[in-house]
């Protein structure tokens, strides 16, 4: 790609991802009221819901909160425009969970006691998944010899074929990545409420309407590291990577919320079993 | 899309303020598959920060009045107060008992009122479908406020215009109220018969913008210096010069006057830096009740 494509493509992903993104939380939201046999919101109600934020008043404990709400969403947007235009799958990685350090210092630096511990709960989380995220680059790079997503994607090999374990326990950490239960320890979606509301008690108005919609770009992102299992074959992306958006729905709307220990515990397992795991067998193998 | 944007996302706090649980129930009830309240965009947040619509059940008594002031500072404007069932209407049959204030608005200025006991999940939805009409009505004159601010006329108040000034100073006062946690502040209390007699001493100039007063200072001749006080500001006109336009409005008034005198809290610096920005120095600190200290400010006019 000549330099005027990347940037015309990184632009389209920067307007493309929030909109995708908002309307899968919209179908989130619809398709989880049906599980709990309610008729549910609007598709559109995400959107609606961020309209209204903007036009809210701000309220901070501290103006310098929301300045590290900026970054978080700076440095969402960046990632998109990183993964979309198809550069570095590792600095992809890193600049997503600089955007999630981003979010809690915002929350440590609300200093109160309820977003102090959604705050402590989204490092636990980030300490669990981070692990995974890792091996999942480690496990494609091995098969397609490339840590550049542009080559991942064109690569004729089916990555799902020789990675099953890494894709597993990537949808496992999706759980964690995309807020659902049993892993929303720090701030969730939906009327669920946790202690107060986590992370995002202090934040009010537009500086809220930011954090949810750098949520959707990280939505995007997420599930194009999915596609990319099967980008051999794209119809068999797309399919794939809805059924997992419905996977993902349905334990939400199945399972409980674990304590931390657990959710630490078990993504540490899953990393270790299915990650390193299938790493071994792909390693030794060829 | 913004237009709409608030008919199509209430988000509720829901406070049980010595209810018998009854209408909780059916507040809950609402968010129930028969009912589905989310499909109006509701969404039962729990978090005050985030709320559009307080809903407040039961009667209020002593022990939580500090508790639903605190949720109700705490969300941000546009808000609708709506008291569900009738204890949080009038306080019922409670209403007498020696820890109950009575209904919500005996606390909150409540806007609307969901009769029942228990108030019926049809009258509760209906009451939420009531309010977001009322949000929207307040985002508009929000709006229409903040963006006309070269259209704001200072001038000369009469006592045709004390029932509006005294509306304005309370709902500045209430800000003082909370920031120094102090009710007892006399501005609050004022009747609008006390109002009307300080129109024949005292001289009171207004700022008025779209036919509505938003602010207004007053002041007094003793000897040769000039007292002033109240000076008073529309929350959603703040730092915008205002307070100064007003402050120099009223000097203006007292050619006479050799010294001009005032004074204020002592962290309300929204009404201290007009003054201080005029030249008005620090006298004295004088303290007034437990968290509250005046202090004094003075200014000589300049021989010209």
């Amino acid at each position: 790609m000549s330099a005027g494509e990347t940037i015309l493509v990184a632009l389209i992903a920067i307007i493309a991802a929030p909109l995708v993104g908002g309307l899968l939380s919209g179908i989130d939201r619809k398709l989880s009221a049906r599980m709990q046999s309610r008729w549910g919101p609007p598709l559109l109600q995400p959107f609606y819901d961020v309209a209204k934020l903007f036009q809210k008043e701000t309220i901070v404990v501290r103006r310098s909160q929301n300045f590290y709400v900026y970054f978080f969403f700076a440095f969402m947007v960046f990632t998109t425009g990183l993964f979309f235009t198809g550069s570095d799958l590792l600095l992809t990685i890193f600049a997503l969970t600089l955007a999630g350090i981003f979010l809690v210092l915002a929350a440590y630096k609300a200093s109160s006691p309820y977003s102090f511990l959604g705050a402590e709960r989204e490092l636990l989380l980030m300490m669990a998944y981070e692990p995974m995220v890792l091996l999942t680059a480690v496990g494609m790079y091995l098969v397609t010899r490339s840590f550049i997503v542009v080559d991942v994607a064109r690569s004729s090999v089916l990555l799902i074929q020789t990675l099953p374990g890494i894709f597993v326990g990537f949808v496992f950490i999706l759980l964690f990545k995309l807020r659902k239960s049993p892993f929303d320890l720090s701030v969730s979606h939906h009327a669920h409420q946790e202690i107060v509301r986590g992370l995002t008690t202090e934040f009010t108005g537009p500086t809220l309407a930011l954090i949810e919609i750098a949520h959707w770009y990280e939505t995007a992102v997420v599930l194009g590291i999915v596609a990319l299992f099967f980008a051999a074959v794209p119809w068999l992306a797309a399919v794939a990577t809805a059924a997992v958006f419905f996977f993902l729905i349905l334990v939400d709307n199945v399972f409980a919320r674990v304590k931390w220990q657990l959710a630490l515990g078990s993504a540490w397992i899953v990393a270790l079993a299915l990650g390193v795991g299938n790493i071994l067998v792909v390693y030794f193998i060829r | 899309m913004g237009m709409r944007a608030f008919k199509r996302s209430p988000w509720v706090l829901h406070y049980d303020a010595s209810s018998c649980n009854g209408c909780d129930i059916e507040v809950v009830a609402s968010l129930t598959p028969l009912y589905d309240v989310e499909r109006l965009g509701v969404i039962n947040t729990g978090n005050p920060k985030h709320a559009d619509i307080f809903l407040v059940t039961g009667s209020v008594n002593a022990q939580n009045v500090k508790v639903l002031r605190t949720l109700y500072e705490q969300m941000p404007e546009p808000r609708v107060v709506v008291a569900v069932g009738i204890c949080a209407t009038s306080g019922c049959v409670f209403r007498e008992c020696y820890n109950v204030m009575g209904g919500v608005d005996t606390v909150l200025p409540v806007d609307l009122y969901v009769p029942g006991c228990a108030a019926r999940p049809e009258s509760i939805i209906d009451g939420i479908v009531q309010a977001i009409g009322l949000l929207e009505k307040k985002r508009r004159y929000m709006r229409t406020m903040r963006g006309r601010m070269e259209e704001i006329v200072v001038g000369p108040a009469t006592a045709i215009d004390a029932p509006e000034i005294l509306a304005l100073q309370k709902i500045v006062y209430q800000n003082e109220a909370e920031m120094y946690d102090d009710w007892t502040l006399t501005p609050l209390k004022q009747t609008l018969e006390e109002m009307r007699n300080d129109f024949a001493d005292k001289v009171f100039i207004k700022a008025v913008v779209g036919g509505k007063i938003i602010g207004s200072v007053r002041g007094w001749m003793e000897g040769e210096t000039a007292h002033l006080g109240r000076l008073i500001v529309h929350p959603y006109f703040w730092q915008r010069g205002l307070g100064t336009k007003l402050v120099t409005a009223i000097e203006a008034r007292f050619p006479q006057a050799k010294r001009f005198e005032t004074f204020t809290g002592q962290k309300s610096r929204h009404t201290m830096e007009p003054y201080q920005r005029l030249g008005y120095l620090p006298t004295r600190q004088e303290k007034v009740s437990e968290h509250r200290d005046r202090i004094y400010f003075s200014k000589e006019r300049e021989a010209e």
